[in-house]
């Protein structure tokens, strides 16, 4: 794993130690609505809401960096679209759940119309397929 | 229904742990989903694993053979003071064991809705049902 990437997770491990201020660039009409939001009790505070935005935002780019070097490294654990596909489909209970079949062909047909497709993509050409089936 | 968040158990931690499992790729097509919807809404899934589970499942964050899982971002779910009446709890109603006690215990404090990802599918929906909660059970 390259070394930034693991000093980048070691940082996110520890995000709730010590906090400093700091500086950041916002639209002027941003920062109000947040102080009305926080004022109306919306959210808690302007900067707690940073902070978690931030650190989610972090917490996901880690979370695909990580899985691309498991991938560099061992890059028959890498799955196809048709088995993440699947993966969501049992992960939402979706009805298609059942129809692998269904599912491996939508991924390869949504592939020849849409650039780097999604799980939720290929759900939802599956559907249509079946749909059209129906 | 789309979860929020994605709970682990025992065989599903030992998938992850070891590329060498079986289970090892249909484990992690589970989690690119869940890096999938992060990606595209920050925060939007969350990995958990109660720590009794990891116990369990042997894993220990401080090993090196965990390298991989530990930078996965799978959060623990601790078995604090209210998690452990929770679990004691269930786990004196219902019979079930130590680790199942305490996902019952993450289920009643995480937020809903909830898939767990097992090889107990049909233990898991009993358990759930008998706490009159909805989950999905996703096979491992």
């Amino acid at each position: 794993m390259d070394s930034q990437l693991s000093d980048l997770l070691d940082l996110l491990d520890d995000a709730d130690g010590e906090a400093v201020g700091t500086s950041i660039r916002i639209p002027a009409s941003l920062r109000r609505a947040a102080a009305l939001a926080t004022e109306v009790g919306l959210v808690p505070s302007t900067s707690e809401v940073a902070v978690q935005g931030l650190r989610d935002v972090l917490e996901a780019r880690a979370q695909r960096a990580i899985l691309d070097a498991h991938y560099a490294a061992h890059p028959e654990a890498r799955p196809d679209l048709g088995e993440t596909a699947l993966a969501a489909a049992e992960l939402d209970d979706h009805p298609l759940a059942g129809r692998a079949d269904l599912i491996r062909r939508a991924a390869r047909e949504v592939r020849a119309i849409k650039d780097d497709p999604t799980p939720d993509d290929v759900l939802l050409f599956a559907a249509g397929l079946a749909a059209d089936a129906a | 229904m789309r979860a929020r968040t994605v709970i682990l158990d025992n065989e599903a931690v030992q998938a992850l742990r070891d590329p060498r499992h079986r289970k090892h790729r249909r484990v992690l097509a589970k989690i690119e989903v869940v890096a999938s919807r992060n990606l595209r809404a920050a925060g939007s899934v969350r990995l958990v694993v109660p720590t009794t589970v990891r116990v369990e499942a042997g894993w220990d964050r401080r090993s090196p053979g965990a390298a991989i899982i530990n930078r996965l971002r799978v959060h623990d779910s601790a078995l604090d003071t209210g998690a452990a009446d929770a679990a004691a709890r269930v786990r004196a109603s219902l019979g079930v064991s130590a680790a199942d006690g305490h996902i019952a215990a993450v289920l009643g404090a995480s937020a809903a809705p909830h898939t767990v990802v097992t090889s107990d599918i049909e233990d898991m929906r009993r358990l759930a049902g008998q706490l009159g909660l909805e989950i999905t059970a996703a096979r491992v």
